[in-house]
């Protein structure tokens, strides 16, 4: 696909004019990060949130966080699927701000990770463009578009992103990235202003999962990959406080943020954390040379033998998640004046608790 | 060499992209999708050069030897006419046709315009599955198959598929006539079909599993049994599940001298003799025998794998090169039209019955 990325715009080009007032739509809004973003957005002043969620979609948490909030805002549930361009159009029907949310997170085929990514973005965007009543488009994308194959100490908003994403062998990466040049482009062409968020890691009760950046139990065994390495981490709490500042502050159209914890522990630590305060479980640290060497190996032999190996291991794959980086929130904690509202040792101790929680069901 | 194009660019599309890759007599230089951009994404990923909207100028513009049509059910006769029309062979992914009427004008089509049709059947073309086809034509059960097992089971609770499945009452799949039947049992019926000569008498059970009822679904049928008999006495029994473990994919062949069982999942095949040991040496024998099959499957699939020949779909690889060759040498097609119509056959008469008793 031949796009021309549009360039972020500089801050501090908006009109001023308070959007709080706007009604908000939100997708994936019954998802683990999606009802405390809905929670986030009510307590931040909205006083109009719809909530956009499959027609399948169980909405037990979604309906307490919307009694819990009941006073604060006027929360709606809209069952619609992003794939019907008529539910778009129904969805955005007089809304002012639209947070992206719903993405094909963990989905293997590419295909199908395309199609509820991007084919539905495209869908929702032009719903929004349709209705003209749109302020700013929010989307939220993923640390997984960064190639940290630049050579930079520091991963921000600027480091390099994949540019022929498919070779990384990781569904999800492809679409969010395509998705990301997907928006910027359309949103550019319509004139409608845009934000994008990438999150790192979100963790938290309702994702206990260990992230890849730490480690892999594919074989059988837990591979500690990491080592030394910080670990984006954005505690949900957190991820959601910063969405919901960025989908109405004057300074966010036209940019793109860094969702990241302050404080980041290093893998080994997170790790050792995990075992004592969570669940023990072996496992076993791979230099990095070595899970380098093994990536290249894989690599070679699925390209060698026409995919007898799926190429999920691979050198953009381990640069991107196992390369030695830090990670920088400076972006949003200077432009929109973030301020981190759990602390990460408290997000720690919190999500260790869920998880201890979680294993002992 | 064969200019291939694709139309639907789905998931199975990706599957057909890698095999099409491999093969030295083709070279896929078009595919084509209603969505714009899902056919964007196939060609960015794939390198191919045209990607297109709009079927007809696809066939206009590139003129493709041959098409593969990876489009749900529901479009594949009228996309493979246009196809046919236009001077393209086409490779139509499973099942091939809503019902036999359809499959009959597909095929009447094709006869018409003298171009090749086969069918997505890939499973029959594994490598497991052409040993299993050239014992069973050496003789090594006695003759024709005189019972025939075909189990096809389906893990409803592990694919991206089945939940967006479930979620979505207006899933295309659902308007199918056999509903998720129909889109997922084709390989197993097609090894029947294979094997079970003339028109079988059908008599076929079906209902909503249990664990399905109780996510709130009353529509999907996951749970069929079949007996089937054929023109000659043949009999055969076909089971689809979505609840029993392991997920089978297997299918055994009983002959007056013995009996061949493939395991597709596993890619063995194993023959039971119906030779009997005296006394005990038929308790002790025997299993050493398995365990000697056993060893030689395990060695025979690490010499494909050693030969970069054992892809997961590499089924799908020899039945496209067996299709390319029989294209380009005039020869009889992989897969027999009387084959296709038996298959489809079976089909209907088994989502009629299930139908009738709802």
């Amino acid at each position: 696909m031949n796009f021309t990325i549009p360039s972020e715009t500089s801050p501090m080009i908006s009109s001023g004019v308070s959007l709080l007032g706007e009604r908000v739509l939100v997708t994936g809004s019954s998802g683990f990060v999606g009802v405390r973003v809905i929670e986030a957005l009510a307590r931040h002043g909205f006083a109009n949130i719809r909530c956009l969620v499959r027609h399948s979609t169980d909405t037990k948490a979604l309906e307490a966080v919307i009694a819990a909030n009941s006073h604060r805002a006027a929360i709606e549930i809209c069952r619609a699927n992003l794939l019907s361009p008529a539910d778009c159009v129904r969805a955005a029907r007089s809304a002012g701000i639209i947070v992206h949310l719903a993405a094909a997170r963990g989905e293997k085929s590419y295909p199908d990770a395309y199609l509820n990514t991007v084919v539905t973005t495209r869908n929702l965007l032009e719903a929004c463009i349709a209705a003209g009543g749109v302020k700013r488009f929010v989307c939220i994308s993923s640390f997984t578009v960064y190639t940290n194959g630049d050579g930079g100490a520091v991963l921000d908003e600027n480091s390099a992103t994949e540019v022929q994403p498919h070779l990384r062998g990781e569904a999800y990466c492809y679409a969010k990235t395509k998705q990301e040049v997907y928006i910027r482009e359309a949103c550019e062409k319509a004139g409608l202003p845009w934000v994008i968020l990438r999150p790192g890691h979100v963790y938290g009760k309702g994702n206990e999962g260990i992230s890849s950046r730490v480690g892999i139990g594919t074989f059988g065994m837990f591979l500690h990959l990491g080592g030394a390495n910080r670990i984006p981490l954005s505690f949900v709490d957190n991820c959601a406080d910063a969405i919901a500042l960025a989908s109405y502050h004057e300074n966010s159209p036209g940019r793109i943020y860094n969702i990241v914890d302050g404080d980041l522990p290093k893998s080994r630590q997170f790790l050792r954390s995990y075992k004592r305060s969570a669940k023990a479980f072996p496992s076993v640290y791979l230099p990095k040379p070595i899970s380098y060497l093994l990536c290249l190996l894989w690599e070679k032999y699925a390209s060698w033998s026409h995919g007898q190996l799926p190429p999920v291991f691979n050198r953009r794959m381990w640069r991107a998640n196992w390369k030695s980086v830090c990670y920088s929130n400076e972006r949003l904690v200077s432009e929109l004046g973030w301020k981190q509202p759990v602390s990460t040792p408290e997000a720690m101790s919190r999500f260790f608790s869920s998880c201890r929680e979680s294993s002992s069901k | 060499m064969l200019k291939i194009a694709i139309v639907g660019c789905g998931k199975i599309a990706d599957s057909h992209a890698e095999q099409i890759r491999r093969i030295d007599s083709g070279r896929l230089v078009a595919v084509c999708d209603r969505e714009p951009l899902m056919a964007r994404q196939l060609a960015d990923r794939f390198g191919i050069e045209g990607a297109f909207s709009d079927l007809n100028e696809m066939l206009d513009s590139v003129s493709p030897d041959v098409v593969h049509i990876t489009t749900p059910p529901q479009t594949h006769l009228s996309i493979a006419k246009l196809c046919l029309d236009s001077g393209a062979h086409v490779y139509v992914e499973k099942p091939f046709t809503l019902n036999v009427d359809e499959a009959r004008t597909l095929l009447a089509t094709a006869e018409r315009c003298g171009r090749c049709v086969t069918v997505g059947h890939d499973d029959q073309f594994s490598h497991a599955a052409r040993r299993l086809r050239k014992s069973i034509e050496s003789g090594m059960i006695g003759g024709n198959p005189l019972h025939l097992e075909s189990i096809y089971c389906y893990d409803m609770a592990s694919t991206s598929y089945a939940k967006a499945l479930l979620g979505d009452k207006n899933h295309w799949v659902r308007s199918l006539p056999g509903g998720l039947l129909q889109n997922v049992i084709s390989h197993g019926i097609a090894r029947l079909a294979e094997w079970l000569p003339g028109a079988p008498t059908i008599c076929a059970t079906g209902r909503v599993s249990p664990a399905l009822r109780a996510l709130g679904e009353t529509q999907i049928v996951d749970e069929l049994r079949v007996v089937m008999t054929g023109d000659e006495g043949t009999t055969a029994f076909f089971t689809f599940s979505s609840q029993i473990r392991p997920s089978l994919h297997s299918f055994r062949v009983y002959g007056s001298q013995g009996s061949l069982e493939l395991d597709e999942d596993q890619q063995t095949l194993i023959y039971r003799s119906g030779t009997r040991f005296k006394s005990h040496a038929e308790r002790f024998i025997p299993p050493v025998q398995l365990a000697h099959q056993y060893h030689k499957n395990l060695f025979h699939n690490l010499w494909l794998f050693a030969r970069r020949d054992f892809q997961f779909k590499s089924g799908m690889k020899h039945l496209m090169e067996s299709f390319y060759d029989s294209i380009l040498n005039d020869t009889a097609p992989p897969i027999p039209e009387g084959e296709i119509i038996r298959g489809t056959q079976i089909m209907d008469d088994i989502f009629h019955q299930l139908s009738a008793a709802q």
